[in-house]
């Protein structure tokens, strides 16, 4: 299918509103290939753009991560990425801020936490929290 | 056409006899029809079951029907029924009781004069003697038989046994013998 | 084909629910999903019984509502198998909503759906408000006027949903009760004759096809909804190719022929009723009886429902003098829906004939020859006039002082 379905009259769209999420057959498994190297169609959610939704986004401290995950668990949007079980950042694509990744990280202080959208990085890396004390 | 209208409380067997009946009428070529009025009815409430039997395609789906024979297959609805409706002059009426033909026409008001129309036998008793349970359907089709003069003994119950073929062999036996205890009793 | 074989006599007596569930075991159905209701019980519970004795080879769920039994269905059909169920009334009204996800999503399955009346006042015998229920559902609607028919249109019912050139689900109507518990005399194919009729399921966009991933039942809103929806009215409009199609091999296969609007002594009827379900078989010997009387009656009943034949049934009606199109459904506030349908269907062609709007049979209640042959008597003589007697509806068969409307 050469045609954006953006161009397309009700005679060719795919019946029932079947939403294929690749171009054309697969002769791989997509959970042996890594998401880049997939050849998403047109239609699919990886190119629909969302991250002008978010009013706070996510910064990552490396320094305290401690990989263990839990963000890329419970992120509904599935905008932790990871590799080999590190966590390697954000998809910032899809990412709409809803700050989960945040409440869901167990180390002390946070390894990830939200600022507003406008916040640099380095900046928000220097406003880091200490370590709370236990009493 | 030929029509029958059965008078039965839920739980009797007339749907599963009028069906019955017309599974056996149907082998020889005719064409057959079995219904049935019980709408949500209990066990036990008054229901009547009907069938006709024509020789070319049965077209006609009313419920209103002048019965060329009427069953009743519990003594007490031949009472409370009303066993007559829609008759004609010809209607043949079966019913089944304990008690004898002039005792039962003599209660029912509607009988009276058409005694040579009216029929009478023991289906219950048939029933429980032979195949241990008081179900009428098979006895009254025995009687059927005998007052309608439709098939010979013989062959009604060869093609009966196919029709209860799902059955344990036991109780087609006994459904053989009640239908010609049927056939032989009811006068 | 199932790997168990059930031989059938030539001549069956059976009522319509099992007609329905024969030929339901012979499509070779692979997910039943149901929740059974009077008058459409036996479908399921013969179904069961068939499953259990080791006739059927695919699955047969029971589930906890009618919606769910829909649901189940159109999860089923989107992973790609041929699927079908049952229901009547109250289940049909709880499975509406899913009933337009099936047709939206494209997933051919079939529905036998066993008129009956809507509550209230409960009432488990046959109208047809439950099948005007689905009227804009988006389904292909067949009606069948007896047993024998409703064993027909099942097996027709897979074929023509699953075409590649429909990809439908597929309602068949049966009366309840007056089909649906009436044991006829059935003429049904053997198990291979029928298998092979309806043919293999060929899928089409399945969940389980894991080489094209698939997502089904997604949100459109103004940007793409109306363009699916277009798609889907053309699928329904064109479906009547396929339908004639399938009812002409069918035909060949058993000798019985169907058309989209069905029709007897129309040849040279000067006054005629148009009906759905067992009324039409009923309705012949009364116009047989007004033939001896020296009136031309013919009687027209629909066959297929959706997609209206409204060409066929204008064409019929084009040398009459006088219709009256017969409702068997209390039509909440208006014209009945067969007499919308047929003055829509009348009104740009050059036949003017009297249209009147009869309101019957209304919770099973008796429509008897001799009623028929009345109403064809009150036909005749408003052809007769040249004029309705007084109004467009009027109802028939009720007890109380006379009910009209729509003065004329």
């Amino acid at each position: 299918m050469s045609k954006s379905i953006h161009d397309m009259g009700w005679d060719e769209l795919v019946l029932g509103a079947a939403v294929h999420s690749f171009k054309e057959e697969i002769d791989y498994n997509p959970s042996q290939v890594l998401p880049e190297n997939r050849d998403y169609a047109e239609t699919n959610s990886k190119y629909k753009y969302v991250g002008d939704w978010r009013v706070f986004k996510p910064v990552w401290n490396t320094d305290l991560c401690i990989h263990c995950q839990f963000c890329w668990l419970y992120c509904p949007d599935t905008s932790i990425l990871s590799r080999e079980k590190k966590m390697i950042g954000f998809d910032y694509d899809h990412c709409k801020g809803c700050g989960i990744c945040q409440e869901v990280c167990p180390t002390n202080p946070k390894s990830i936490i939200m600022f507003t959208e406008q916040t640099e990085e380095e900046e928000a890396l220097n406003q880091w929290p200490e370590k709370k004390g236990s009493k | 056409m030929l029509e029958i209208r059965w008078h039965s409380r839920a739980g009797q067997g007339a749907v599963t006899g009028a069906k019955g009946l017309g599974s056996v009428v149907a082998e020889t070529g005719k064409e057959v029809q079995a219904f049935a009025f019980y709408g949500s009815a209990k066990r036990g409430a008054s229901m009547t079951a009907y069938n006709r039997i024509d020789d070319k395609k049965i077209l006609n789906h009313e419920k209103y029907m002048n019965p060329d024979y009427v069953f009743i297959l519990d003594p007490g609805l031949a009472y409370t029924d009303d066993i007559t409706a829609n008759a004609t002059d010809e209607t043949k009426y079966i019913i089944t009781s304990h008690l004898s033909k002039d005792e039962v026409i003599a209660k029912i008001p509607a009988l009276h004069g058409i005694e040579d129309r009216v029929f009478v036998l023991d289906c219950f008793t048939i029933a429980q003697e032979t195949i241990g349970r008081a179900i009428p359907n098979t006895p009254m089709l025995g009687a059927f038989m005998k007052v309608s003069g439709m098939f010979e003994l013989e062959y009604f119950q060869n093609a009966m046994k196919s029709v209860l073929s799902k059955l344990p062999q036991k109780i087609i036996d006994a459904n053989m013998v009640a239908i010609e205890r049927a056939y032989n009793e009811v006068h | 084909m199932n790997s168990k074989i059930m031989e059938l006599n030539k001549v069956e007596v059976w009522d319509g629910n099992m007609a329905a569930t024969q030929a339901m075991r012979q499509a070779d159905i692979d997910v039943v999903a149901a929740y059974p209701i009077t008058p459409s019980t036996p479908v399921v519970e013969n179904y069961a019984t068939f499953h259990a004795n080791g006739y059927i080879d695919g699955e047969f769920v029971m589930v906890e509502s009618e919606h769910a039994a829909m649901s189940g269905c159109v999860g089923a059909a989107a992973a790609g198998g041929r699927v079908a169920t049952a229901t009547s009334s109250q289940g049909l009204a709880l499975m509406v909503e899913v009933l337009y996800q099936a047709s939206g999503m494209r997933l051919p399955m079939v529905l036998n759906i066993v008129n009956r009346a809507l509550a209230s006042p409960l009432n488990v015998n046959g109208d047809h408000s439950d099948l005007y229920l689905t009227r804009d559902s988006g389904w292909i609607s067949l009606c069948t006027f007896s047993p024998q028919e409703v064993y027909d249109m099942n097996l027709c019912a897979f074929k023509i949903g699953e075409h590649m050139d429909v990809r439908l689900p597929v309602i068949v109507n049966q009366d309840g009760f007056l089909s649906s518990h009436t044991a006829q005399n059935i003429y049904p194919l053997q198990d291979k004759e029928a298998c092979d009729f309806v043919g293999e399921y060929k899928p089409l966009n399945a969940m389980l096809d894991f080489s094209r991933p698939v997502t089904h039942g997604v949100q459109t809103e103004e940007d793409w909804h109306f363009e699916h929806k277009a798609k889907q009215h053309d699928a329904l409009m064109n479906s009547t190719k396929v339908i004639a199609e399938v009812f002409a091999e069918f035909e060949k296969l058993s000798g019985r022929k169907y058309n989209f609007v069905e029709s007897y002594k129309m040849e040279d009827a000067e006054i005629a009723i148009v009906v759905l379900g067992t009324t039409y078989e009923s309705a012949q010997l009364a116009v047989d009886k007004m033939r001896e009387e020296g009136i031309k009656a013919g009687v027209v009943a629909i066959r297929v429902f959706r997609p209206f034949p409204l060409k066929e049934v204008s064409d019929m009606l084009q040398n009459v003098k006088a219709v009256a199109c017969m409702d068997r459904s209390a039509p909440g506030g208006s014209v009945g829906a067969l007499y919308n349908e047929i003055s829509g269907a009348l009104f740009n062609s050059p036949a003017r004939p009297l249209l009147s709007n009869i309101i019957y049979g209304l919770g099973g209640r008796d429509m008897t020859i001799g009623v028929l042959c009345d109403i064809y008597r009150d036909l005749d003589a408003e052809a007769k006039a040249g004029k309705l007697n007084g109004s467009i509806q009027r109802f028939v068969g009720v007890r109380g002082p006379e009910l009209k409307y729509y003065k004329v």
